[in-house]
């Protein structure tokens, strides 16, 4: 008995000793915490695909970022308040994009956000933004239903919705141009990845072209995680076309290239921006040659006001390349840094200045029209040759 | 057209196939569907993309690639005989359901492994020989695809003499037939189940290797697509013969051609068609097509 009574009281000792140490612990990180300055943190989130498929495109922008923070830091711009940077992935996935689109607006000290990349993960993510009055940059998504939204009547949210690159409303008829105009060719076939992203530019390059008098042979989706695109090929190539596009990423796009002239079509393929990756040129390996990719804007390596940032980024990042998207990543933090800085930290004010901005930098002059896209409009033609992009205009 | 379409359906059927008899022949020995059996299609890819890159610029690209099968043939038929000795065999005496749930774990374990340690990036898989096309009386035939179905073909072909005309391959319907009775009669079963899992593994790493030739680039989660369709062709054949899986892949593959090929807009409704006539015929057959209604073993 006497023995169970001390075992008690023993363990009471130790339950009362743990929890005093666990008090003291506490007051004296709090002791800790007071002596540093009460600094304020605005947070700028990044939400991005950091992992799966299109990882690289993703950290690359994130790279992008940090970069253009750490530049601002340096020139000591911000007083009172500390800027940084919270990085969320989005895995190119709409439901993982909208999850973190909550995590990130319940963080009131969250100011801005720049992402997402797909369209397809940035329209829904979008909403979950506007509602919590959050500015949004896009650094990437071209579907213009993306900003387009906020135009419409049923929009109750306040306008949040912004993006540095060009649309594939831009792209999609550029395409087409090039493809009656230069190509010579009425008969196209048309495939696309069933994305938010493919089938909205695939379906712009149809618009386009059958305005200007093409016709449209086909006009198929096909789910990439098939791989295995031979018979609806054969098929297309008894149709005879004279161009076939493809609306979609690389990871499907090398494929489509790859098995087209596998099955022995000829016809010249246009491609749309996201194909424009060194991967793609790996995947789709000789039966890339001759193909033609759009790119939105001009990649940073043909921007000449990009070769500042260029050096910079290098001599940051050693180790790795420029992405194609890296400039847009940059431009859009330049702009809510320079934003935050003239306004200060807050969601409101951003988004009251954010229609009226007026940036030059490495893109040149970003403003924005009324749906909240930039007014640079430009495209760059790229045709592979020797296993490399040639810009042909 | 058709012919045309029937080559490729017969390409993508070959693939299933070679993946469909490795949880066949698993099935017929202990019953149970190794869900790992995709991520041993998936080492075999990033084995021969290892072997044929090393080896390129020492020796001939094709040969260089036939070495890196050779590769993927013994190192995904190792690695399934370890998968059976550490995550199976200690749970043969278990529930049905247990070597199940081993097999799950075993395939998220090997598909994040390869997420972790080789690439979370799609790697591409270089096609460093010229590929000739031929004509065959209106239907156009490239010599990868003829590379892909021999291979297979030379597989199926000397898996079924080894199965039906060798004592080994006696000894593995011995024990797919009745395993105690085997060991009875002085069959090494533990052995013979190693043996099935060898050579299941062995088929599916070829399947890997051929697999990114083919589409040219790999990535660490390659295995589950084709995996979900080689399955589906062994049960379409019949789960536990050897035969039916062949011909459940190569009817799978020239369905889903088929269905892709002939009909407008049909590459969306590819799966559609495929898995209803699969419906269909398990609605008729549940046994599959070359299966045998088998009564329950006492």
């Amino acid at each position: 008995m006497q023995k169970v009574k001390r075992s008690i009281v023993e363990e009471l000792k130790s339950f009362l000793a743990f929890f005093l140490f666990g008090v003291g612990f506490l007051q004296f990180s709090l002791v800790l915490a007071g002596c540093g300055p009460h600094e304020k943190v605005a947070r700028i989130a990044v939400a991005l695909p950091l992992t799966g498929d299109i990882a690289g495109l993703g950290q690359g922008i994130n790279r992008a970022c940090a970069l253009a923070l750490e530049e601002a830091n340096s020139q000591h711009r911000f007083n009172g308040y500390r800027v940084e940077i919270a990085a969320f992935d989005d895995r190119s996935d709409p439901r993982e994009a909208v999850d973190v689109a909550n995590r990130i607006v319940s963080d009131p000290s969250v100011v801005a956000v720049i992402g997402h990349f797909n369209s397809g993960c940035s329209i829904p993510a979008s909403r979950v933004y506007a509602q919590a009055h959050l500015p949004m940059i896009s650094p990437a998504a071209s579907n213009p239903k993306l900003t387009l939204q906020q135009l419409d009547p049923s929009w109750t949210y306040p306008k949040s919705i912004f993006r540095v690159n060009t649309t594939d409303d831009v792209q999609g008829p550029y395409a087409a141009e090039f493809a009656v105009k230069t190509l010579h060719a009425r008969r196209a076939c048309i495939i696309d990845d069933k994305t938010t992203y493919g089938e909205g530019v695939a379906t712009e390059f149809k618009k386009r072209f059958e305005a200007l008098g093409g016709v449209t042979l086909s006009f198929d989706g096909v789910a990439v995680a098939d791989k295995d695109f031979n018979a609806l090929l054969t098929r297309l190539r008894e149709l005879h076309p004279q161009v076939i596009y493809w609306g979609g990423d690389y990871a499907g796009g090398g494929l489509i290239v790859r098995q087209t002239r596998g099955v022995g079509e000829k016809a010249p393929i246009l491609l749309s921006e996201a194909n424009y990756d060194p991967e793609f040129l790996k995947v789709a390996g000789s039966a890339a040659e001759g193909c033609y990719v759009t790119f939105l804007g001009s990649p940073p390596e043909l921007l000449p006001s990009a070769k500042a940032f260029m050096t910079a980024y290098q001599a940051r990042y050693p180790d790795v390349e420029v992405k194609a998207y890296d400039h847009y990543g940059y431009e859009a933090m330049n702009i809510l840094l320079d934003l935050v800085q003239k306004v200060g930290p807050d969601r409101e004010k951003i988004l009251a200045a954010l229609p009226s901005v007026d940036y030059k930098g490495v893109l040149g002059e970003t403003r924005f029209d009324a749906k909240g896209d930039t007014l640079n409009h430009t495209i760059t033609l790229f045709q592979v040759k020797d296993g490399k992009f040639a810009p042909i205009k | 057209m058709i012919l045309q379409q029937l080559v490729n359906g017969l390409t993508l059927g070959s693939l299933y196939a070679l993946i469909a008899l490795g949880y066949t022949m698993v099935y017929g020995v202990l019953l149970m569907i190794n869900f790992a059996h995709s991520e041993i299609f998936m080492t075999g890819a990033f084995v021969s993309l290892f072997v044929y890159s090393k080896l390129s610029s020492v020796v001939p690209p094709v040969q260089a690639f036939l070495l890196g099968v050779v590769a993927a043939f013994l190192v995904s038929a190792a690695l399934a005989m370890v998968l059976e000795r550490l995550a199976y065999r200690p749970l043969r005496r278990a529930s049905r359901l247990t070597p199940l749930i081993s097999a799950i774990g075993v395939s998220i374990f090997l598909q994040n492994a390869a997420f972790l340690f080789i690439s979370d990036q799609s790697l591409a898989y270089p096609q460093l020989f010229a590929i000739h096309h031929f004509q065959l009386g209106g239907v156009e035939i490239n010599s990868l695809q003829c590379l892909i179905l021999a291979v297979a073909l030379i597989l199926m072909v000397g898996l079924h003499l080894f199965v039906n005309r060798t004592r080994l391959g006696t000894a593995i319907r011995a024990t797919a037939q009745d395993a105690s009775t085997a060991s009875l009669m002085g069959i090494p079963v533990n052995g013979i189940i190693a043996l099935t899992f060898f050579l299941g593994g062995a088929l599916g790493g070829v399947a890997g290797a051929l697999n990114g030739i083919y589409y040219g680039s790999i990535k660490y989660n390659m295995g589950f697509v084709p995996g979900i369709k080689a399955f589906t062709a062994a049960v379409l054949g019949g789960i536990g013969n050897i035969a039916g899986a062949m011909w459940g892949g190569l009817i799978l593959g020239v369905l889903e051609s088929l269905a892709a090929g002939l009909i407008p807009n049909g590459s969306e409704w590819k799966d559609v068609i495929a898995f209803s006539i699969l419906i269909l015929i398990l609605l008729f057959r549940p046994e599959g097509l070359f299966g045998r209604h088998v009564p329950d073993k006492v």
